[in-house]
């Protein structure tokens, strides 16, 4: 390894400085390559800076989870009071899958993965994720994955199997439309956006780390990261071959599902859960990063117990593939099966209490500061807790035998998932908030909004464990009064209603904090990980030098740490800092991937829009799928045949310009 | 702005908890289909083994959620505290570690053994209640139960008579779309999964009459999937029995003279002519004794049962008839209104034309008031 | 960690890592191969689960189908040793590239493509005659549908490795082709031997376990 390449020798670096080669051409020499100072929409199109497809990742997540939210809200109203008209069964179901599978794919994984681009490059010291085309190839992928689910919506065919889409129910014979095509299709498309961010990931955090910056010291944010990207690229595979043999039965007749022919239901949901339950871990893991990285810096001491921490982080990450089968216990599994899945999920909440005693080892003793962020962390461990606790019930079979698809489990989850993880991501707004855009929100208001956020969440949830023992399932659109729920169920709307109050003031307070915010330094919260040390928000190339890390918390160390601990840099190069050119082709691949989608979807259906009718039959019906295909190939080929091109930028300058 | 938050803590959380108290008090937890309710054996080990999980996770609560209250409150930020020192920089703890995972092991060895024995209780019935245990075939159906029992040559839809104090051997199968067995207050869930056989047992210890439900997402009308048990004593339950195998009381058939009395009837003609239309329109799903087909539910003794429309209506005759006359209003996208999908058609979508249903009958309320006269009949 | 740093090299600037691959990463292993690495750990499960569906499915079809009366394991042992050979080839082709050896590397690429379309060339007579000669389809059974896409998949993934190859093959006659595209041919290699061993455990589990 780190033989001496001499400089200048590359073609790219020949010119170097203000004599840049001329711009390279895109499509054939139709089209410039995108330049420093090109209008802010191309930008925006074409950049493959990790900042801006954080940002953008992190608004198309704050985006979908208002979709989300509208849809939480509607299935709310429609529970209101016993036997409710306000939307038909079928758009119920519409409803609830739409609600699920938007939160899951479309709000909470990206709204992370918001934070993994913007983050950790900056944590571990990097100028930008080891391939950063591909980064913008994910963030469009996911945003066609969106996109098209949603489209299913104008084409009256939302999905409407549920989020899980048990077989037999999404076969032809019993889901004849267009909407489980458009369901299996998004997920399809936001599988292949993940799969190929984590492989960004996992090569960036392992191989990009600043000098010194050893496994042992790296923030916990990006440690949780690492393991969720390793989560996802072992976890999706199962679910893509799935929706496949789901597209098989659909289109070709295939039988993978079908009973009548030999096929086993079953086999989809040990193939989705495979996937599911490292899932559930997948959305809470960045979560407990992100709490990680608040609790220290507001009570002003290390994390407690960081090894531990990583350590149980990794153990939930691998007891996460070994406890699928706790999600069908009542699909008739037998005792060996009941009894061994049951015993491995106790064992989860021997790591997961780990991560509770250690967040609690981190606040004692400390001086604690009740900010924003501080509270949303508060109000993660608290809530996290009871979600783990109730976690624990439905571990034991018998206990979950009444559990199961009641409202108990829906109390349960959504503990996890919005007292967990979605106050967890809105900590790390607020927190990470003056990083991105340099001001910060208003105390008032945040406390403000957390205080009924949490007051509306815990008035929505709570009652759900009632509900649940008291027998009422999940996924039914209504119910008799007479069956003892109109008071919890009531209840429930009005804490959702609330919740959702807070949420529209969060989403308002954040757009006017962009503009009017209070000014913020580099380090406003006097926070400990390496994010701190660049300006707010950093620079294009983040380090104007590369930093020598000496210890963990490399911030605070700087700050109180003795002088061996400060932080160093490697010096300067002598041509400025090398940024790689922006690039239209992660956009125009996914353009070819979205018109694939669609044809697919189309596949085999008389499609209806606005009046207007098609129904494409014999090799017409590929002509749309070959069309999407030959674009996002030949997408691919030019890509790679592009190069990283590149250009300079020099920090000393930009220091000038701005005096 | 003097919003200090632990002001508003003080505000904030007790409200919450007093309303949680209100909640915890103004519940019925006898409601109709209530776990917290257990009236036989498998459902009181599953209660008992709940509340065993809710002392467990409550002494926790209290000491976990203790720990993190007094941590937040004893080491809050204060004025007085010199801003030019900090808190012990400590890392960590081994044995504190070590300690506490030691414990939770412990608190999960509590949980997991009568956990084990719960499970074998679900899968084995005790063999006291194997020598007289009735066996009863579920089948799940989109929306509605058949209930068959083999030994007795009973067929029955969407209410399951068992006699009390004797256990009941469910056979669970399904022939569409995965359902979920759920009778809370004598069992929990058991699915129902095309192409396997669950096994699942109940027993009633008093008679009784409960309320059941479908508990897995099956399709449009999935909450509309209700079922009840009416646990009978042993004479109710034989007499039953007994009327349950003397066949459909079925009037004006040649062959068979009716068994009942038909001139205490007023309303001959309109009977006839339910009759009629019966046949033309339902019999070829719809089985009464001996004739008719056997894709929807057993009518054979339809006036007999307390709810139709799988459990979502009482059994009166305005809600029968508002159930054919517009079934797709009552239960969306239900056969009886779209027809059976008896085959596929070779685009894999359902072949429904073997069995049109009602939407091509367009049944006027009149005739449906005779057909509603007719059911009427079969007690 | 061991950074032997050269004074003046802009580190950890994935644009310079592009450019001068596994010069200055953390672990001293180029970026593209640990992606490549975990995308083979990705891959491994995409075929574990189809394997897996297979194993549990291939005794399940109410029409009794006996796959030995359909297999050909003549042809398909045969195709099997084409794809071992081309997958020595492959090793071939990187090792000449460690030794600057463009052109004997562009040859040995040229028999790694022609030895991986014998391969394809062999699935496809393989699905024709087991279609119009033996009926098996992908709708005739449950077997068929498990065995058609379980290949299937694999014959795509040979076929995506062709095209892949044949990209780099036709870069070979270019000048900005240098001797440090070996990294790019021992990526590519990489995924050439990953979906061969993939054969290797499809050949013993989908058609030898059917004669055992």
């Amino acid at each position: 390894m780190a033989q001496t390449v001499p400089h200048d020798t590359h073609p790219a670096h020949a010119g170097h400085d203000e004599h840049a080669a001329k711009p390279q051409r895109s499509f054939f020499g139709l089209v410039q390559r995108p330049q420093e100072g090109c209008h802010p929409i191309i930008d925006w199109l074409t950049t493959v800076d990790h900042k801006k497809i954080g940002i953008m990742y992190g608004l198309a997540a704050l985006f979908f989870l208002l979709v989300g939210g509208v849809e939480a809200l509607i299935i709310r109203l429609q529970l209101m009071v016993p036997e409710n008209n306000l939307i038909s069964a079928q758009a119920y179901n519409e409803m609830f899958t739409m609600h699920g599978t938007t939160m899951v794919f479309l709000a909470v994984m990206p709204m992370s993965a918001a934070f993994f681009n913007y983050m950790i490059p900056l944590q571990i010291g990097a100028r930008d994720v080891a391939f950063p085309r591909m980064n913008a190839f994910s963030l469009w992928t996911f945003i066609v994955g969106g996109i098209i689910l949603n489209l299913s919506w104008i084409f009256t065919a939302a999905p409407n199997a549920g989020w899980f889409g048990y077989a037999p129910l999404t076969s032809k014979l019993y889901t004849p439309g267009l909407s489980t095509d458009f369901w299996v299709m998004s997920l399809q498309i936001l599988g292949v956006a993940s799969l190929v961010a984590s492989f960004n990931f996992i090569t960036t955090i392992i191989n990009m780390r600043a000098p010194g910056l050893s496994m042992m010291k790296l923030p916990v944010f990006t440690w949780m990261s690492l393991i969720t990207a390793f989560l996802i690229i072992m976890a999706f595979p199962a679910i893509t071959i799935a929706l496949v043999e789901v597209m098989f039965d659909r289109h070709f007749g295939t039988h993978f599902f079908d009973a009548t022919s030999g096929g086993k239901p079953i086999l989809w949901q040990h193939l989705f859960w495979i996937f599911g339950h490292p899932e559930v871990y997948i959305l809470i893991l960045p979560a407990m990063g992100i709490i990680s990285e608040i609790l220290p810096t507001f009570a002003r001491k290390p994390l407690f117990g960081y090894p531990l921490i990583i350590f149980s982080g990794s153990v939930i990450g691998f007891l996460g593939f070994t406890v699928w089968s706790h999600h069908m216990f009542t699909t008739g599994l037998g005792v060996v099966a009941s009894t061994a899945f049951s015993f491995l999920t106790m064992l989860i909440a021997i790591p997961t209490g780990v991560k509770i005693f250690n967040w609690i080892g981190t606040l004692w003793g400390g001086r604690i500061r009740f900010t924003v962020p501080m509270l949303y962390a508060l109000g993660f461990v608290w809530m996290f807790m009871m979600g783990g606790f109730t976690g624990v019930m439905h571990s034991s079979v018998p206990v979950d035998s009444q559990q199961q698809d009641s409202y108990f489990v829906i109390a349960h989850f959504h503990y996890v998932l919005i007292g967990g993880s979605l106050f967890a991501l809105f900590a790390g707004i607020v927190y990470w908030f003056p990083k991105m855009t340099g001001r910060m929100m208003s105390e008032v208001w945040g406390k403000v909004t957390f205080y009924i956020m949490f007051a509306g969440f815990n008035i929505a949830f709570f009652p759900m464990h009632f509900l649940g023992m008291m027998g009422m399932p999940r996924r039914t659109h209504t119910y008799k009064a007479v069956m003892g729920w109109n008071e919890g169920n009531f209840l429930s709307t009005i804490g959702a209603l609330i919740l959702g109050l807070g949420i529209a003031i969060f989403v308002i307070h954040l757009i006017w904090a962009i503009s009017k915010g209070k000014k913020a330094g580099a380090n406003p919260w006097d926070a400990r990980t390496l994010e701190w040390a660049t300006e707010s928000p950093p620079a294009p190339y983040n380090f104007e030098t590369i930093p020598v890390i000496k210890v963990r918390d490399q911030v605070w160390a700087n700050k109180y740490g003795t002088k061996s601990e400060k932080m160093g840099a490697l010096p300067a190069g002598s041509h400025g800092i090398h940024m790689p050119d922006r690039s239209w082709y992660p956009l125009t691949a996914n353009i070819g991937f979205f018109i694939l989608g669609m044809g697919l979807i189309f596949h085999g259906h008389a499609v209806k829009l606005f009046g207007f009718e098609m129904h494409l039959q014999g090799f017409d019906a590929w002509i749309i799928p070959i069309v999407g295909a030959a674009i996002l190939f030949l997408s691919i080929i030019l890509w790679a045949c592009e190069g990283p091109g590149g250009y300079h930028l020099h920090p000393e300058k930009r220091a000038e310009d701005k005096h | 702005m003097a919003l200090k938050s632990y002001k508003a803590i003080r505000w904030v959380l007790p409200i919450l908890a007093t309303l949680a108290l209100l909640f915890l008090a103004g519940c019925d937890y006898t409601s109709k289909q209530s776990a917290l309710d257990p009236k036989g054996p498998l459902a009181q080990n599953q209660y008992d083994l709940f509340m065993l999980t809710v002392y467990i996770t409550g002494i926790l609560w209290v000491l976990v959620g203790g720990a993190l209250i007094y941590t937040v409150i004893r080491f809050r930020a204060r004025k007085t505290d010199d801003p030019n020192t900090l808190p012990h920089q400590s890392h960590g703890h081994a044995m504190i570690e070590v300690g506490l995972i030691l414990v939770s092991t412990v608190v999960l060895v509590i949980l997991a053994i009568p956990t084990f024995k719960g499970i074998k209780l679900i899968h084995e019935m005790p063999a006291k209640y194997e020598k007289d245990a009735v066996i009863v075939n579920v089948t799940g159906l989109q929306w509605w139960w058949r209930f068959e029992y083999p030994e007795l040559g009973i067929e029955t839809a969407n209410e399951l008579i068992i006699p009390a104090g004797r256990a009941v051997q469910l056979n669970l199968r399904s022939d569409d779309v995965i359902h979920s067995f759920w009778l809370p207050k004598l069992s929990g869930k058991m699915d129902l999964i095309p192409g396997q056989q669950n096994k699942l047992w109940i027993l009633a210890d008093e008679p009784g009459y409960f309320y059941g439900q479908c508990a897995e997402f099956c399709g449009d009308s999935h909450a509309y999937m209700l079922f009840r048990s009416i646990a009978m004593n042993a004479a109710d339950y034989e007499a039953w029995v007994a009327r349950q195998k003397a066949g459909a009381l079925v009037p004006f058939n040649k062959e068979k003279p009716a068994k009942i009395d038909l001139t205490s009837l007023n309303n001959l003609e309109v009977i006839n002519k339910g009759r009629d239309l019966f046949n033309t329109h339902c019999s070829r799903c719809h089985r009464v004794g001996e004739e008719g087909g056997v894709a929807a539910p057993n009518l054979s003794h339809i006036a007999g049962r307390s709810t139709i429309a799988a459990g979502w209506m009482e059994n009166t005759p305005e809600n029968l008839h508002r159930w054919i006359l517009t079934p797709d209003a009552v239960k969306p996208g239900n056969n009886m209104w779209n027809g059976m999908p008896l085959g596929k058609l070779a685009d894999g979508t359902a072949d429904r034309s073997g069995m049109p249903g009602l939407r091509t009958a367009n049944l006027t309320s009149e005739q449906v008031d005779a057909i509603v006269a007719y059911l009427q009949l079969l007690k | 960690m061991s950074h032997a740093h050269a004074t003046e090299a802009p580190t950890n600037d994935p644009f310079h890592n592009e450019l001068h691959p596994g010069e200055d990463t953390a672990t001293g292993i180029p970026n593209k191969k640990v992606a490549m690495w975990a995308f083979l750990a990705s891959d491994c499960m995409f075929f574990g689960t189809l394997i897996s569906t297979h194993l549990i499915y291939r005794k399940l079809h109410p029409t009794v189908v006996d796959p030995k009366e359909i297999f050909s394991i003549e042809l398909t042992s045969a195709s099997t040793f084409i794809l071992l050979m081309s997958s020595l080839l492959m090793a071939l082709a990187v090792s000449a590239m460690h030794k600057k050896n463009v052109v004997s590397a562009r040859w040995c690429l040229a028999g790694v493509i022609f030895f991986g379309s014998l391969f394809v060339g062999a699935q496809c007579y393989e699905f024709h005659h087991f279609v119009h000669a033996k009926e098996l389809t992908l709708t005739s059974s449950i077997f068929g549908s498990t065995f058609y896409v379980l290949t299937g998949t694999h014959g795509v993934h040979v076929t995506l490795g062709i095209v892949w190859l044949i990209g780099w093959f036709i870069k070979t006659f270019s000048k900005s082709f240098k001797p440090e595209h070996a990294l790019d041919i021992e990526v590519a290699g990489l995924y050439w031997h990953f979906v061969d061993i993939v054969w290797i455990i499809i050949f013993p589990f989908v058609y030898l376990i059917e004669y055992i």
